[in-house]
């Protein structure tokens, strides 16, 4: 804990006006080499974003031809025409905003749930089963993808969309990081709610959950993410191609020893236009996601 | 007030939650695995990229008969996974044309012989299982085959072979590419397909009898099999072929089409693509460079199979009708497939040329191009299989430095030795 000294106040009042002047002249000036270096970064970063987009208007005959320039001499949407006839656009985005969107609703609340009980109730076996929840994180999905597709294929889940959005329910990453918020909030706020009559499911509905609504909001995007960029649980649970998501049926393009990749460019294109979207709307609260993610933690 | 609506809103969105899951869950949910009204599915890769030969035979089956058969295509690397948890679900699709057949779900495929017997099919391309049931038919002969910068073998002036009287010994090859290259400043000479499909035609024409099993399923090579390797590591230089290729995965494909590369030891399947995607030079097909023997490796480019289901006979109709010589002419014309049957005449929309130069370069190949086929064939029979692909792995790593060649040798024999064995 700082204290104030005597007279500090007194010494920062008495630098005056010519002080804050001098500051405002001057943040510019100072801000200038950090704000060069991040535009910098920023263009490091486009280039091959602008790179894949200018691309995706090339002919095919353009794409690996020397020297490589960056515009197209030819612009062509042809590309773009041939994705959008082959591939079935809609169908896809609807079957993959099926599995983000209810894979991530469902995560949230069980992770939420799930982490409440394991930060706020004691019994041995909790810390067992917590201690086995973070154990399956040092598994990666490769070795354990037989076992959870037998059990998806015995609960008749196989070739469903359920199939792809139950085993992705649980993630040790949520459970974590709600366990970890709900460590830090007092148990007093807690007793305090109880001995107002509240229940215990009303305490985590109306107390608990609303105060850990940052961490909502940051796992809510990952799983979206996750979800969304899925490739090979969905490829190996799903048969029928009405039930592809947007990223098996856009691997698809990719053939044995040729791949058309004017197709394959554009395609992607038409793939992140959701995603781009959804980021323009709700831009400011992935933003404070990340801010507040940074914090709690 | 506000605590009321917020909760209200919570208790909206939660429930909205679990009627979306709801949905999701039961409008969703499959049905039974292929159901004798349900369209008949067809797996396969690549098939929009070599001109949607069967989507287009699938759709002339429906005006002909009224049966809708499904095309799905398939990343190539996913196809095999795919199918193996499709047999491990009892969910597989009615028919597949598959790299090879799996030993996961071979015994649920159909016998196909009533369609082969009295046809030209080849079926020494076919699986076939101990009772000699025909569980496969070859989709279309693929065969490995030189392309080569037209534009600028001509710019330099340096002549290329256009007949079967003046095909280069691979000495004279290397050397007329190595004129183009300093004439033209071009990076490099040529490239290869990462593939021991693509390097077994060397080893071939070098006089090699590849990697085969004695009796005890000992397997071993003869002497030239060293000279040919080291023949194709002297290749690898970085100046004459990038290192890039085989050690790093760069793709060889996009390097032939940037111009900047003289000659493409690639495959037939490579025609199509190149006929829409290279404009900015001319490119050709020529005869394979030759050694102690004239060569290319050819077989089938993947197997049709019909599994077992409720679909099974449908699916069997369907390969019959697709199989008879006017059909299966057209499905060849339109993917610009070589044929699988024999004495079809087939006519390319273009580049006919071509395929003539890899069906002289097939009809020219000894004996144990075939000979090595029938014994992959065989293996598959029994079920057995490699894990990865020891013939182009263990020369990754002769390439790389890592080993000599009597050690790259020695371990492909050990390798096969212990996963393969002995033909039954």
């Amino acid at each position: 804990m700082t204290t104030l000294r005597p007279g500090t106040r007194a010494r920062t009042a008495s630098t005056g006006a010519g002080a804050g002047t001098r500051t405002r002249t001057s943040r510019p000036l100072r801000a200038l080499p950090s704000s060069l270096v991040l535009w910098l970064l920023a263009l490091g970063f486009l280039i091959p974003v602008a790179w894949f987009l200018l691309s995706s208007f090339k002919p095919g005959s353009e794409l690996f031809s020397l020297p490589l320039t960056l515009f197209p001499e030819n612009w062509t949407v042809s590309g773009y025409t041939t994705a959008w006839n082959r591939f079935n656009f809609a169908q896809y985005f609807l079957n993959t905003s099926i599995v983000a969107v209810v894979t991530t609703v469902l995560t949230v609340l069980v992770s939420a749930m799930t982490g409440y009980a394991l930060a706020k109730y004691q019994a041995w076996w909790l810390k067992v089963f917590f201690i086995c929840i973070l154990a399956t994180t040092m598994l990666p999905t490769e070795v354990i993808m037989p076992s959870s597709f037998a059990v998806v294929r015995d609960l008749g889940l196989y070739n469903t969309l359920a199939g792809i959005i139950v085993p992705s329910i649980i993630t040790a990453t949520g459970i974590f990081m709600f366990r970890q918020y709900f460590k830090t909030i007092p148990d007093e706020l807690l007793e305090a709610a109880r001995i107002d009559g509240v229940s215990e499911f009303g305490a985590f509905w109306r107390i608990m959950l609303p105060l850990a609504k940052p961490i909502a909001v940051v796992l809510a995007i990952f799983s979206f993410q996750w979800r969304w960029n899925d490739y090979i649980w969905p490829l190996i649970v799903l048969r029928d191609p009405d039930r592809y998501t947007l990223q098996v049926a856009l691997r698809s393009i990719v053939g044995a020893d040729n791949v058309d990749w004017s197709v394959l460019l554009s395609a992607s294109v038409i793939s992140l236009v959701p995603m781009l979207i959804l980021f323009a709307i709700f831009q400011r609260q992935i933003l404070n996601a990340d801010v507040n993610s940074g914090l709690k933690d | 007030m506000k605590h009321s609506v917020t909760s209200r809103t919570r208790v909206a969105l939660a429930l909205a939650a679990a009627a979306l899951t709801a949905v999701s869950l039961t409008a969703c949910s499959s049905g039974d695995a292929g159901e004798s009204d349900e369209p008949i599915q067809f797996f396969l890769s690549g098939d929009a990229n070599q001109g949607g030969g069967y989507a287009h035979m699938a759709e002339k089956y429906e005006e002909e008969t009224g049966v809708k058969v499904e095309i799905v295509d398939i990343a190539n690397d996913d196809l095999a996974t795919k199918l193996r948890n499709a047999a491990q679900a009892n969910d597989l699709p009615a028919i597949a044309r598959v790299g090879a057949v799996d030993p996961v779900w071979r015994n649920v495929t159909t016998d196909l012989s009533d369609i082969t017997e009295g046809s030209d099919i080849r079926t020494d391309l076919s699986d076939k299982d101990d009772d000699g049931n025909v569980i496969s038919l070859p989709s279309d002969i693929t065969a490995v085959g030189m392309f080569i910068n037209k534009t600028l073998f001509d710019q330099a002036g340096v002549a290329y072979p256009t007949s079967e009287d003046d095909i280069w010994t691979w000495d004279e090859y290397v050397a007329a590419v190595k004129q183009v290259q300093a004439a033209t400043g071009t990076s490099y000479g040529m490239v290869m397909d990462k593939s021991s499909h693509r390097l077994k035609a060397l080893l071939y024409e070098f006089g090699s009898d590849y990697f085969q099993a004695d009796d005890s399923g000992e397997f071993s090579t003869n002497d030239q099999t060293k000279v040919a390797l080291e023949y194709f590591n002297s290749l690898n230089d970085d100046s004459f072929m990038p290192r890039s290729v085989w050690l790093s995965d760069a793709d060889p494909n996009a390097l032939f089409k940037s111009g900047d590369v003289v000659s493409y030891l690639s495959g037939s399947w490579q025609i199509a693509d190149f006929a829409v995607n290279i404009a900015d030079f001319e490119w050709a097909s020529v005869y394979m460079p030759q050694e102690e023997e004239r060569a290319t490796n050819f077989g089938n480019a993947a197997s049709v199979v019909v599994f077992d289901g409720p679909q099974e006979e449908a699916a069997h109709d369907f390969i019959k009708w697709l199989y008879e010589p006017e059909n299966y002419t057209e499905l060849s014309e339109t993917s610009s497939f070589i044929p699988a049957i024999d004495g079809l005449d087939i006519t390319y929309a273009a580049h006919a040329d071509a395929f003539a130069i890899y069906n002289q370069d097939i009809a020219a190949s000894p004996d144990i191009v075939g000979e090595i086929k029938a014994m992959e064939l065989q293996y598959g029979a029994q079920g057995v299989t490699t894990d990865g692909d020891p013939v182009r792995d263990e020369t990754v790593k002769y390439l790389n430095g890592e080993q000599d060649v009597d050690t790259t040798i020695a371990n492909i024999n050990a390798l096969f030795t212990d996963q393969l064995g002995a033909l039954e």
